[in-house]
């Protein structure tokens, strides 16, 4: 299991330096001159030329390329054009934000989605499942940014119990999650029901039947952990997907998050800041997918063994090659 | 012989859905004394399974409905029970061995949890005494204890059916109902897992009900035989009786498809035609479109049960004092002797 976890960290290397030769090429071929944009269209040649020199972008693109790695793998991930600073430094505590944001929201999708995804498995064809499938539809529907609004509408504006934008306070983090969470409801719920209800068609829960153990039991022990993998998967794909992409969320609350320090960064040619952000977030979808596969071994014993004789296979094909 | 551990008067039980009502088992009735094992025989479809399902209250819930009867377990009707004192009585009084090994078994849990799952049901033991009761079934079913920690999929078929025996036996039922427990397994597996049932039965003095379509299976292992067909027990009597002098034609034409060693046949006895529709049962004898020894008579009425010789019935027209029309054909009489 150690093993199999160092070498799926191992593996981030590669994915990694993929990453970052592909935005470093399309940064290379985007039109427009960061020099240029740092120094506003008042700025001479001269002064553009020596920008130029001083960033290093008169250099082959390989070289940049391989200092830029350097500096990397020494966590300078450069500094940002616009404000001088240290892209790290911008970047980290932006994605701390979309990260509680996003961690946030995915436990309310997922709880709240498998929860009614088990209900509507359990009442299947009734008009409980039929309300459900309508609640979750109604959200996955509704663009996430409407709901935002209706959200300010309802707390903000004449509730008064929560903060219409910023993070100032911890309460502000509460609409962003619930807006991202109630959107994804619809998927956890649909992946739980249809694979609750194959679960309970299982020899193994007519076996739990037989042994006379109740109905609540046999749903939360022996049926949801056997039906959960698939929503673990999406729950992986679904980090993926906002931690990265919550810009529009952001932008309607108001939240410093990573997703639109990265828009902003591209419409500023600001590629420090957008090559910097595209890794790091690389890396956290690494992490989780690593993560996520460490899940699946962890309910699903049938994978370790998988994993563990898959090891083993490759060890006896690689011993031939080596004699 | 110490009287009956359970009794079925009169059971019907439907599967209804919005298209079609099937009438899976019409009117059985059984007994079962104390001690004893009862094969119940027949093809696929006859309602073996279902009568089983029935007994532990475990028919599709919405789908499976008892129409009517009583099913007696020590003198109490287990169809009057709530859902509550079923649970109680499943796992601990009654238990039941499934078919498929493979799928009866939860994958992600050990089986010393699954086995500890049931005796902490039923007894009352801290979770500890439980899975030191689970290792001993574990050795009792011939597998070394210490396995307890292992998952299902590290088992070999014959292995996962023993563990599922010993959930069945964890508890010390009174009566063990077993639903084909060697079919999905292979042959010399099947010898051994029938050796230790029976071994586990005459220590235990558990009674059972063994579903099998195999008749071999049957000769070996039971006291009784009941021959089921298109949801109606159409033959009963003690597996002598059965053997030595079966009567009713569908258990006849069933001997008559063992392959014999000592007779040189080309082809395997086929009965002709299919098991009648169960969502659309005659109303005269359910075996009369396959028979060969029927007359016209069969054809339009139910036949009713007949004594044969004490504890041997058969529900044929033909050992009716009435019964006067010739046989269409009549192969049986001499073959009929055949074992």
């Amino acid at each position: 299991m150690v093993k199999y976890i160092i070498k799926r960290i191992l593996l981030l290397i590669p994915i990694l330096l993929g990453v970052s030769a592909i935005i470093f090429i399309l940064k290379t071929f985007t039109p427009g001159d960061p020099a240029r944009q740092i120094l506003g269209n008042n700025a001479t040649q001269e002064q553009i030329d020596a920008k130029r020199d001083e960033l290093g972008l008169n250099d082959p693109v390989p070289l940049q390329y391989v200092r830029y790695i350097g500096g990397v793998v020494t966590g300078d991930f450069g500094d940002s054009y616009r404000t001088g600073e240290p892209v790290l430094k911008e970047i980290l505590p932006r994605l701390g934000v979309s990260g509680i944001i996003t961690l946030g929201a995915v436990f309310i999708g997922a709880v709240l989605g498998v929860l009614l995804g088990i209900l509507s498995a359990l009442k299947k064809y009734t008009w409980v499942d039929s309300l459900v499938l309508v609640i979750s539809m109604f959200f996955q529907s509704v663009p996430e940014f409407v709901v935002g609004l209706f959200l300010i509408l309802i707390f903000a504006v004449n509730l008064h119990i929560l903060p219409a934008n910023g993070i100032e306070t911890p309460l502000g983090f509460i609409m962003p999650m619930l807006c991202v969470g109630l959107a994804s409801i619809a998927s956890y719920t649909r992946i739980t029901r249809s694979s609750m209800l194959e679960v309970m068609g299982e020899d193994y829960i007519r076996t739990a039947r037989a042994k006379g153990q109740t109905e609540g039991k046999i749903v939360y022990s022996h049926a949801l952990r056997n039906a959960i993998i698939p929503v673990v998967q999406s729950i992986g794909t679904g980090l993926a997907n906002s931690i990265g992409g919550g810009m529009v969320i952001e932008t309607v609350f108001a939240v410093p998050g990573v997703g639109k320090y990265i828009v902003d960064s591209i419409t500023q040619r600001n590629y420090p800041s957008v090559l910097g952000g595209a890794l790091i977030i690389a890396f956290v979808l690494t992490i989780i997918n690593l993560l996520v596969d460490i899940a699946f071994v962890i309910i699903d014993p049938r994978l370790k063994t998988t994993i563990i004789a898959g090891g083993a296979k490759r060890k006896k094909a690689a011993k031939p090659k080596a004699a | 012989m110490s009287g009956n551990i359970l009794s079925i008067k009169d059971l019907v039980i439907h599967y209804e859905t919005q298209e079609e009502v099937v009438e899976a088992v019409n009117k059985i009735n059984l007994d079962l004394n104390k001690g004893e094992i009862l094969g119940l025989v027949g093809e696929t479809g006859a309602g073996k399974t279902t009568t089983a399902l029935g007994i532990m209250g475990l028919l599709p819930p919405k789908v499976g409905h008892v129409i009517q009867g009583n099913i007696f377990l020590e003198g109490e009707d287990l169809l009057k029970k709530s859902q509550r004192e079923m649970r109680s009585i499943r796992g601990k009084k009654i238990s039941m061995i499934f078919q498929d090994p493979m799928t009866a078994l939860n994958p992600v849990k050990t089986v010393g949890d699954q086995i500890a799952e049931v005796i902490r049901l039923h007894e009352r033991c801290s979770k500890a005494e439980a899975l030191k009761k689970a290792q001993d079934m574990l050795a009792m079913v011939g597998i070394v204890p210490e396995r307890y920690k292992e998952y299902p999929h590290q088992f070999s078929g014959g292995m996962k059916q023993r563990i599922v025996i010993a959930i069945a036996l964890a508890c010390e039922p009174e009566l063990l109902i077993a639903d084909e427990p060697t079919t999905a397994l292979d042959v010399t597996i099947q010898a051994q897992i029938l050796d230790m049932m029976r071994k586990l039965q005459k220590d235990k003095g558990t009674s059972m009900i063994l579903i099998t379509h195999d008749l071999g299976v049957v000769a070996e292992m039971c006291d009784h035989c009941a021959v089921m067909y298109g949801g109606e027990i159409v033959e009963y009597g003690t597996v002598e009786q059965i053997f030595d002098n079966p009567k009713h034609p569908y258990t006849k034409a069933l001997y008559r498809s063992i392959p014999s060693l000592d007779q040189d046949v080309e082809r395997l006895h086929v009965i002709p035609g299919m098991v009648s529709d169960p969502s659309n049962l005659p109303t005269y004898c359910t075996f009369y479109d396959r028979c060969e020894e029927c007359n016209e008579e069969c054809g339009k009425h139910d036949p009713w049960i007949v004594d044969i010789e004490p504890g041997h019935w058969a529900k044929c027209f033909r050992y009716t004092p009435e019964w006067t029309g010739t046989p269409v054909a009549d192969p049986a009489e001499t073959q009929g002797e055949g074992k």
